[in-house]
């Protein structure tokens, strides 16, 4: 059994959205719940606050105070994700980077991330953010077409993304990244080809590519009082309902091997299933992740994860705010759950996770369970392959393995 | 289809709110006067003479009021406790009250103190009215001397009206015609009167007119059973004689069985012995139905009443077996009953294939409760071990599974209905018979097959007449005769094949009447038929549960239409999966499901970690629930699916 290790990462969730996209099933609050008295912006800001001192009180309970080599290093990583979290006042922003080097360092070299949106009410001052300490910048632009944006309830144009994108370029943030959507209805190959096309002409340094999934939260059981996710909003679910009608598999297949070749002729890396980068931007924090490293967390609907036990936050943000920022006493706990992983559990996420990347796992795991099993079935059904890295054997997913890797993970858990 | 199949006709309005119920309800002195009747009444249990004992069947068509009858008989007898009361009390199983129809028949001891100033011991049997339950029906009147036949007033004379009739005369019982539901502006009271006299030669003298809804008339119904119904025969001081019509198990209590005692007196701590299966015991506990089981000191010739016998084996207690004492034993057994005669099949399987022996255990209690189906082991490529099973009609199939799923907790997977044909083999070999369409000879071996066909009675309004033809021809029916049971209404019969009928053609006799027509059938031998085996492959495997016997006419659309349904069910997988129809060798349809390409999750951040794992953990559940037929997994819900898709 593993011991809780102190975190590597940090991730903050910052929840606001100017409208909420109908196909998004982040813990969201949009319009009303956004803007005005109602929406309790500060609080929930000050609350995030309040969370990153208390969660900092308790490591520095179990692994004492950051410090470069000793037992609990300063954070490599700092994500902040949301929602738009481009919509935050610099001033909060600030203020929360400072409580994060200060209760638990941050490397000199690290990746300070910000999620942003290209519309021009929505993606900020880069220049703030890049003085404020943000090193990368991901921008939601989902598609660079006109029409497929507004079927998706976006309201930035692709001229929005290309103008953000030279924007945070000339504020000298180091690293950009735009989200862009697959299998979006009505989306041809050939469109998808232009849009990837017209990404790759803002000379982007990371790219995540990501099949539209239209998930149902509600339906997984994740929306209650302590779950980690929002009811869908019954508009939202009408949208899916229609617009997963209008996905199709083949064509995902097609486009996702598009984007896998065109982006490999460019010299791109695909280093995660949904994910590519020019070398040397692979996105450290995510990497952590996959590479299933301990990583803090706060906001709503935050996961947090420390080698053994994962803990999460109620979605909702008025309890969430209620028990950071009590009127009286001493601020406590937010609502939410928590799940102790076992060994074996342990054992298979740690391959799926891995199996993920393009560097796949050691071979010599294929010697155990659960990998064991499976290996000969993956093989000759094409979605598992050897290779060598550095003298080391290893299996990574084929084309066909990264896009049927459900096939494989299911047999896994 | 099955749900048309067990409602009644659209333009009813079912009410089951129990006004009656509630009336008494308000009246707290009504329960002390009730609970002093019932006392009084059990002190003269069992000592009421035999000449004062009527035991009596309701029976009529569907839904023509004979458990809002007995509602009132109950009322007016104060046999049940009026907290108690609730509109078709006697509907106490759940399956019942959400049908709104009687499954099984049920007993209930009744005393009646009537206008001649003597306390009459009544024993009522509610029957069930859908075709598939006459079984019951007919059990029922084994065990009584009278009938009361109601007919619904603004219906009049249906189908089953005249096969309970017929059931009813042939064992010479006095019938008691009560014309029901004069409460409403519909009723058609003298139009009914007419026909009960043309059509049944029922004098119109003896009709009593009734409102089962509102109790006008239910006095009048109790007394004609006093004056009417000729008390039972049988000697109380002769060898026990009991013919157990119906019995359920009871974990306390062992097997309780329901007898109508012929000879003899039955009382407490008798060594019972059973006569067919030799099971001997020490008696428990007997009683009376009221309707809930009340215990009495002894059952004598006449009664009818319950035994708890202790006995732990269901085997040991059948229906139709006869319960003697010892040491005086009856020299022979009572006659029993004729065997129940299933005539739909169909294999039923456990979703879970580890339930079987529970599912066995389930259907060998179950079997103690409805003796009318049939069971034994069989197995199935696609589905793995269960039984095929033999029921009396489609509804009692249905009922039959969901009191399996239901009382029994089980999950279960029917295979399509079949009948039973008869396959003579060719060169001599005999003749063999095929309850299951995948155990059918090649046809290289087929001589010939035969089905079995049935007599239907269709009870109609006569503007429909053509179109009850055109369906009865489109089903390879022939026409043989019409009858007016008044200006407005005939009686059709025909001969049609019983496969024919158990498809869904109720549902079509009720679409193509507006659910006007009734109908009825009964058995009629065994044809020749020019029919077909339709095997389904997947991936050139059989899938055994979906081989179909039909037309050689129909052939060709069968097999297309459940290839088509199948492809639609069946989940992209790794590979191309061929789905093909085929009689013997020759492949008559064909269609395939593309390879999946993409089973992937976009996004695994920190947050997704455990609820993708989640994910992935249903799909392994699906999988494992799969149905592996070669190297192709089927859900489960696929042969549901294709398997409920009655109409093929
Ligand atoms: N208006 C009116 N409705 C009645 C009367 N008797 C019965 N009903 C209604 O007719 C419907 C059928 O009554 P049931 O007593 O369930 O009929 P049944 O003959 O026992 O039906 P099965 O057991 O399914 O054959 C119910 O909705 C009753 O409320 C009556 O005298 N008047
Ligand atoms: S902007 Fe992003 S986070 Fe906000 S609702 Fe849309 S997809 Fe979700
Ligand atoms: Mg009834």
């Amino acid at each position: 059994m593993s011991k809780p290790r102190p975190p590597v990462a940090l991730y903050l969730h910052l929840p606001f959205c100017l409208a909420r996209c109908p196909y998004c099933d982040f813990v969201v609050y949009a319009g009303g719940d956004a803007r005005g008295p109602r929406a309790r912006t500060e609080h929930l800001y000050a609350a995030v606050a309040r969370e990153l001192e208390l969660r900092a009180d308790a490591l520095d309970g179990r692994f004492g105070r950051p410090d470069v080599g000793g037992p609990r290093e300063p954070l490599r990583s700092v994500y902040f994700g949301g929602g738009t979290p481009s919509l935050v006042p610099v001033e909060w922003l600030e203020r929360l980077l400072a409580v994060v080097r200060d209760r638990y360092g941050v490397v000199s070299d690290a990746e300070v991330t910000l999620e942003a949106n290209p519309g021009p009410e929505e993606r900020g001052d880069p220049a703030a953010f890049r003085r404020v300490g943000f090193t990368r910048i991901s921008f939601g632009a989902q598609s660079l077409d006109e029409g497929e944006l507004r079927r998706l309830g976006r309201r930035h144009s692709p001229d929005d993304v290309a103008a953000a994108v030279a924007g945070a370029r000339a504020a000298g943030i180091g690293s950009v990244n735009l989200d862009l959507l697959y299998d979006v209805p009505g989306q041809s190959l050939a469109a998808w080809e232009t849009t990837l096309q017209a990404a790759l002409a803002l000379r982007p340094d990371h790219l995540s590519l990501y099949a539209l999934t239209l998930d149902d939260p509600d339906a997984e059981g994740i929306t209650g009082r302590e779950g980690d996710h929002l009811p869908t909003p019954p508009g939202a679910r009408r949208w899916r309902e229609r617009a997963r009608l209008e996905q199709d598999e083949d064509r995902a297949a097609d486009q996702y091997g598009l984007a896998t070749d065109l982006l490999a002729a460019e010299g791109w890396r695909g280093y995660e299933i949904s994910n590519w980068s020019r070398p040397g931007h692979e996105s450290r924090h995510n990497l952590a992740y996959w590479e299933r490293r301990p990583y803090e967390a706060v906001g709503p609907g935050a996961h947090a994860f420390d080698g053994v036990v994962r803990r999460w936050n109620a979605a909702t943000k008025d309890p969430y705010i209620a028990a950071l920022l009590p009127a009286q006493g001493a601020a406590a706990e937010p609502p939410g759950g928590r799940e102790t992983i076992t060994p074996e559990t342990a054992t298979s996420e740690r391959i799926i996770l891995a199996l993920r990347l393009d560097v796949g796992v050691p071979a010599a795991w294929a010697d155990r369970s659960p990998l064991a099993d499976s290996r000969e079935w993956a093989e000759s059904a094409g979605l598992l392959e050897s290779m060598e890295v550095g003298g080391e054997a290893r299996l990574r997913l084929t084309l066909r393995g990264r896009l049927l890797s459900n096939e494989l993970f299911a047999r896994l858990v | 289809m099955r749900a048309g199949a067990i409602s009644g006709r659209p333009s009813r309005d079912r009410e089951r709110s129990g006004t009656a119920a509630r009336r008494i309800d308000d009246s707290s002195w009504a329960f002390l006067l009730a609970g002093i009747l019932m006392a009084m009444n059990a002190e003269r249990d069992g000592r009421i003479p035999q000449d004062r004992l009527r035991n009596f069947s309701i029976i009529a068509h569907i839904d023509h009021g004979k458990t809002t009858l007995s509602d009132r008989l109950l009322e007016l007898t104060h046999t049940i406790d009026a907290r108690q009361m609730t509109s078709q009390v006697l509907d106490s199983m759940d399956l019942e009250r959400e049908k709104g129809i009687t499954i099984k028949a049920r007993a209930v001891r009744l005393e009646y103190q009537a206008a001649d100033g003597l306390t009459y011991g009544l024993n009522l049997i509610d029957t069930p009215g859908h075709v598939d339950f006459s079984y019951e029906v007919s059990r029922s009147l084994q065990a009584c001397e009278g009938a009361i036949l109601v007919v619904d007033a603004t219906q009049g004379i249906e189908a089953q009206t005249l096969a309970n009739v017929h059931m009813a005369l042939r064992q010479n019982l006095t019938i008691i015609p009560v014309l029901n539901k004069i409460d409403l502006p519909s009723a058609q009271t003298d139009v009914v009167i007419e026909e009960l006299e043309s059509v049944l030669a029922i004098p119109r003298e003896e009709v009593l007119l009734a409102s089962a809804k509102d109790g006008t008339g239910v006095l009048e119904i109790l007394e004609a059973i006093v004056a009417r119904v000729p008390p039972p025969k049988g000697d109380p001081e002769a060898p026990v004689e009991g013919l157990i019509f119906d019995s359920h198990y009871d974990a306390y209590k062992g097997v309780v069985v329901y007898v109508r005692l012929a000879q003899g007196t039955l009382r407490q701590h008798d060594i019972i012995r059973l006569m067919g299966s030799g099971a001997e015991a020490e008696l428990l506990e007997l009683g009376f139905f009221r309707p809930q089981l009340v215990p009495v000191s002894e059952l004598r010739a006449g009664d009818v009443g319950y035994v708890a016998t202790g006995l732990k084996s269901v085997r040991d207690a059948q229906v139709g077996d006869t319960v003697t004492t010892l040491p005086r034993p009856a020299a022979h057994p009572l006659p029993g009953y004729q065997p129940a005669k299933t005539l739909v099949f169909a294999g039923i399987y456990p979703v879970v294939g580890a339930d079987y022996p529970v599912l066995r255990d389930a259907m060998e209690k179950l079997h103690l409760n409805d003796a009318s189906f049939s069971f034994e082991p069989e197995s199935s490529v696609a589905l793995g071990f269960g039984f095929r099973c033999g029921f009396l009609g489609l509804l009692h199939m249905e009922i039959v599974q969901e009191r399996l799923e239901r009382e029994f907790g089980q999950e279960l997977i029917a295979s399509a209905p079949s009948v039973e044909y008869r396959v003579v083999l060719i060169n001599n070999q005999g003749l063999v018979t095929v309850d299951n369409p995948s155990k059918m000879p090649n046809a290289g071996e087929i001589e010939e097959i035969q089905e079995p066909w049935v007599k239907l009675s269709v009870v109609s309004p006569s503007n429909f007449i053509g179109t009850l033809m055109e369906l009865a021809t489109n089903r390879r029916g022939s026409f043989l005769g019409m009858e007016y049971l008044d200006p407005q209404r005939v009686l059709l019969t025909f001969e049609l094949p019983l496969g024919e009928v158990i498809v869904d053609f109720y549902d079509q006799l009720k679409s193509r009447t507006q659910g006007y027509a009734s109908m009825d059938y009964e058995e009629a031998g065994y044809r020749a038929a020019n029919l077909v085996k339709v095997d389904v492959l997947v991936a050139g495997e059989p899938v055994d549960a979906l081989s179909v016997i039909v037309h050689r006419d129909r052939a060709q659309p069968v097999g297309r239409e459940l290839v088509h349904r199948l492809r639609g069910l069946i989940p992209r997988q790794m590979f191309e999966i061929a789905i093909q129809a085929a009689i013997g060798s020759t492949v008559i349809a064909r269609e395939s499901v593309a390879a999946m390409r993409k089973n992937v999750l976009a996004k695994c951040y920190g947050g997704d970690i455990s609820r993708k794992k989640k994910l992935l953990e249903k799909q392994k559940e699906g999988k494992q629930r799969m149905k592996r037929v070669g190297s192709v997994e089927i859900p489960q819900e696929a042969f549901l699916a294709v398997l409920r898709m009655d109409d093929v």
